[in-house]
């Protein structure tokens, strides 16, 4: 084979899926992902399901909280993998599991826009994204990937259906769809406007230019048959979700995060939110930009890139606070930039393909050293940022403290243990009224006021200091004995409060403080409590349809007729310079 | 179609970019990590008192330093350390756990050279929020404006030795098992020598003063729970830090529990509930409370000023005042407390502020300050 016949031919899908195991692979064996944002988090609410898989109320934080708050695909596969390789490897396991599917969905979806060879490029440059790498090792967003590589799966079925009206393409699109819905509803919100919008704007668009033998109305009626399917399945998959949201709305005071930040004006947190996820990628923006304007059939997805680019941005431009009115102040954005990356993919198929026809090995070693320069560059940021905590405190002692002598009967907080409060709450039956997940809150002592976690309330500022006194003033009413402290700023605090130190842990770096007149925890009554039927709900619709999506996936395999494209459509068209 | 759309794409996105900056800014940031500064560019020139002024202070705020002194005019006679340090603090004081969190600033008077500017500093500190009002002068330096440093004394403490002969009360635990507080021995003999509810704002404040009868010292709480006129139980707080914890054998300390939700009106009783506990404890280091005075401040509110001299050779990292108020007939009508941001030095004094309620100045005939201190390492 010859160097153009090499270049000429796509890569094959399993080549693709085996290059993601072999970057991912390790770095998950290493368990890299141990020390991002949100690991903990998720291996917290597993430890939850691996012990009570019909019963979502957790003791364990905030005096009570109901984990329908969650969807709980990721985790509930998690719990199950538990019980195989423990819970630090199962989640590492369904991590790579999700960042293997998640080239296979770039892939297909790739090719309802462009051709096969550029699909596969696409997919091959999904692996090396720095958005992927932020997001999973530094972030440890599990769901957001998991799902949003679930959603890239069901949209070629969307886009077959609209466009064929098979029946199997409808079943396995929905089946698929709502397992991404029952791994993060926050990306099957935002997906269906951003992902599906562009795909259902296109099939109509392929419709009225012939290039499919559907009709344009005929386009419109299926997506609205796909539609209220999904949305009934959704409704009926995430049930409880959805009453837990409609009794207990978010009205917390909103929390800072910083990808909502101006990031001309804060130039780390650019580098944090744009310049990692984005990496070499911000090269291509102007290819994107163009190629995208000049092929009409890729103008829904450019313009699908668009919105989220600038999304992305946060509070970079306005646009995202004046669509989103009050969501804006609750979500999140660097998940956008995520999926901006994975929206600008098949057109950056198209760029790395114009390259290789043109420069052959020059271009392949490019566009290798640039794939591999984004995830070194995600990779190495997360020992240099100024996010990352100083120093984890060591939590084996405190979990063993709190595992004798009956100090379980009462609750505790951590101060300065960032994330590594989750891992204390998974290993100890005591219960804390701290937590790090927002969405739950319902003490008022956390919800009126603009701060997260109790653990990390100094970043929170005097809202953050104010949630903490607050807490602390209602000791006894919580049964909230014990504090432990990595961070001497809350010290002062605690012994002017009234606190003792009473015990130190790994030479000095954590203290654990305790206060006398506290009776122990009683149950903190809540109206949040979900019934039976909701938590048997819970533990089978959201795992069965998973399931259900595997077993089609083998059992109905589909023949792909996508339209055939044109292997680079916007040669077709004007070229201009800019 | 396709040149529009580029078109219109790029110039909506520099568009809402530059909408951007004239939005208002949602919730502060976290504080205390680093968010970096402005891209070159985007920092507005210091071309006004009110933009240096605010330059340099969103700097501080950031903790970029060096940009921070940039807008320090050369004639202030500091260098960067000393800058740095009167931000930071130093000997473990209240000021080295605390963070700029935000700023006001309003010109006093200016002209085409020189302004003069009064800054109200919001300060989120581990004890809570913290104000601070500071006037900073500043001149023309050729097209833009910079900040006069103030110089600022720090105390310095000669080298001697001071003798140490206070009082220290050891405690010889059972076990090492045993956990504080639940040591095999009789509890220290507490008492509350008053208690007055009062109105204050939407709310009610229980406040009095309680005493160490015995001749142990005793770790001290005070709860108080306000009950309805049906006898239920309304809600139960905690003295928190408006009381001395620590009370030494006949030694006296105000408390204050506020309820910031219940009116006067709904209570018909209050429970108090007084915890002690023995603890070790000494009486160094002893902080004298001198040169007591009530008088309005700069900006008109009535204070309780004076002076702590620590008299000790040990450096109180974080003097803490709780002071009562005492109308003719001794009865406690206020209880109010107040932090001192500087750390008290050995054999050095550092001056105190505690705020009086507007309503309660004609009513205050006697007043009594209790110190608290936090000393880092040894809490």
């Amino acid at each position: 084979m010859n160097t153009a016949e090499r270049y000429s031919r796509p890569i094959p899908l399993l080549a693709i899926v085996l290059v993601a195991l072999a970057v991912h692979g390790p770095l998950l064996l290493m368990q890299l992902p141990a020390g991002s944002f949100d690991t903990n988090f998720h291996i917290f609410f597993a430890s939850h399901y691996a012990h009570h898989w019909f019963n979502p109320w957790n003791e364990k934080w905030f005096a009570g909280f109901s984990q329908t708050t969650y969807p709980p695909l990721t985790h509930q596969w998690i719990a199950i993998f538990s019980n195989v390789v423990g819970l630090k490897m199962a989640y590492m396991l369904v991590q790579l599991i999700a960042m293997l599917l998640l080239p296979v969905g770039v892939y297909r979806f790739a090719k309802i826009w462009v051709g096969e060879r550029a699909a596969s490029y696409a997919a091959v440059g999904s692996v090396f994204l720095g958005a992927l790498a932020f997001l999973a090792y530094q972030a440890g967003q599990l769901a957001t990937i998991a799902s949003v590589a679930l959603y890239l799966n069901a949209l070629p079925y969307f886009y077959e259906w609209m466009t064929e009206a098979q029946g199997r393409s409808l079943v396995k699109g929905v089946a698929v769809g709502l397992a991404a819905a029952a791994a993060h509803h926050v990306t099957l919100i935002f997906g269906v406007v951003l992902f599906a919008g562009p795909v259902l704007w296109l099939a109509w668009l392929d419709a009225r230019e012939e290039r499919v033998a559907a009709s344009e109305r005929g386009v419109i009626a299926r997506a609205a048959i796909f539609g209220v399917i999904v949305a009934l399945g959704v409704g009926a998959v995430l049930l409880p979700y959805w009453i837990s949201i409609v009794q207990h709305p978010i009205h917390q005071m909103p929390i800072p995060h910083d990808s909502r930040a101006n990031f001309l004006l804060n130039s780390i947190t650019a580098i944090n939110y744009f310049v990692i996820p984005y990496g070499v990628l911000i090269l291509a923006l102007p290819f994107i930009l163009m190629r995208g304007c000049a092929n009409r059939r890729l103008r829904p997805l450019l313009l699908g890139f668009w919105v989220t680019f600038i999304f992305g941005l946060g509070g970079t431009t306005p646009l995202p606070r004046w669509l989103l009115g009050r969501a804006y102040e609750i979500l999140t954005f660097e998940r956008f930039t995520f999926w901006a990356t994975l929206m600008a993919m098949p057109i950056v198929g198209l760029l790395a393909m114009e390259l290789l026809d043109r420069f052959r090995d020059k271009a392949a070693v490019g566009l290798a050293l640039a794939a591999v320069s984004t995830l070194g560059l995600a990779l190495a940021w997360l020992t240099v940022n100024p996010y990352r905590p100083a120093r984890t405190p060591d939590v084996k002692p405190v979990i063993a403290f709190l595992n004798r002598d009956g100090h379980d009967s009462y609750r505790y907080i951590t101060l300065g243990f960032g994330s590594e409060l989750a891992k204390v709450s998974t290993y100890t039956d005591a219960g804390s009224v701290d937590g790090d997940y927002n969405s739950a809150r319902l003490l008022p002592e956390m919800t009126s006021y603009g701060s997260a976690q109790l653990t990390n309330s100094k970043f929170y500022g005097s809202a953050g200091m104010a949630s903490l006194r607050a807490m602390l003033e209602h000791a006894n009413r919580y049964g909230l004995k014990y504090v432990f402290v990595h961070d001497s700023y809350y010290e002062p605090l605690l012994t002017f409060a009234g606190w003792r130190k009473i015990e130190t842990f790994d030479n000095g770096e954590t203290t654990a403080w305790s206060k006398d007149d506290v009776p122990p925890a009683h149950k903190i009554e809540s109206d949040a409590v979900p019934p039976r039927w909701e938590g048997l709900l819970w533990g089978t619709l959201p795992i069965g349809v998973s399931i259900l999506a595997i077993f089609l996936e083998f059992l109905l395999p589909g023949k792909r007729r996508l339209p055939v494209l044109m292997e680079v459509p916007a040669c077709a068209e004007e070229h201009y310079a800019v | 179609m396709n040149r529009a759309l580029l078109i219109i794409l790029i110039a909506a996105t520099a568009l809402l970019m530059a909408v951007a900056f004239f939005m208002p800014a949602g919730p502060g940031a976290t504080v205390g990590v680093a968010s970096g500064s402005a891209l070159p560019g985007f920092s507005p020139k210091a071309n006004t008192p009110e933009q240096a002024m605010a330059n340099v202070l969103l700097d501080v705020k950031r903790r970029n330093w060096d940009r921070a002194f940039v807008g320090v005019s050369k004639t202030s006679g500091v260098d960067e350390r000393a800058f740095i340090e009167d931000w930071t603090g130093s000997s473990g004081s209240l000021r080295t756990f605390s963070n700029l969190e935000g700023f006001e600033s309003r010109p006093l008077h200016a002209t085409n050279d020189e302004a003069q500017m009064r800054v109200r500093l919001h300060w989120s500190t581990p004890v809570g929020p913290e104000e601070e009002a500071r006037d900073f002068r500043l001149m023309r330096e050729g097209d833009t404006w910079k900040v006069v440093w103030p110089h600022t004394e720090t105390a310095s403490v000669p080298a001697q030795v001071i003798p140490v002969d206070y009082l220290r009360w050891d405690l010889v635990s059972g076990g090492a098992e045993d956990e504080w507080g639940a040591r095999n021995v009789d509890a220290p003999h507490v008492r509350i020598l008053s208690m007055n509810a009062v109105q204050a704002g939407d709310g009610s404040v229980v406040m009095g003063e309680v005493v160490n009868e015995d001749t142990i010292p005793a770790f001290v709480n005070v709860n108080a729970t306000v009950v309805d006129g049906s006898g239920n139980a309304i809600d139960e707080e905690s003295s928190f830090d408006k009381i001395a914890h620590i009370l030494l054998p006949k030694q006296v300390s105000p408390y204050r529990v506020d309820f910031p939700q219940i009116s006067l009106q709904r209570v018909k009783n209050v429970r108090m509930d007084v915890k002690a506990t023995l603890v070790p404890a000494s009486a160094d280091p002893v902080i004298g409370v001198m040169d007591q005075r009530l008088e309005p401040d700069a900006q008109g509110k009535n204070v309780l000023r004076g002076n702590l001299f620590n008299e000790s050779g040990q450096t109180v990292n974080i003097p803490h005042v709780v002071a009562s108020f005492y109308d003719n007939n001794g009865k406690v009508v206020w209880v109010a407390d107040g932090y001192v941001e500087r750390a008290l030095l050995p054999q050095s004094s550092e001056p105190f502020a505690v705020e009086v309620p507007r309503a309660l100045v004609g009513k205050v005939q006697n007043f009594h300050v209790v110190v608290n201190q936090y000393s880092l390492g040894r809490s």
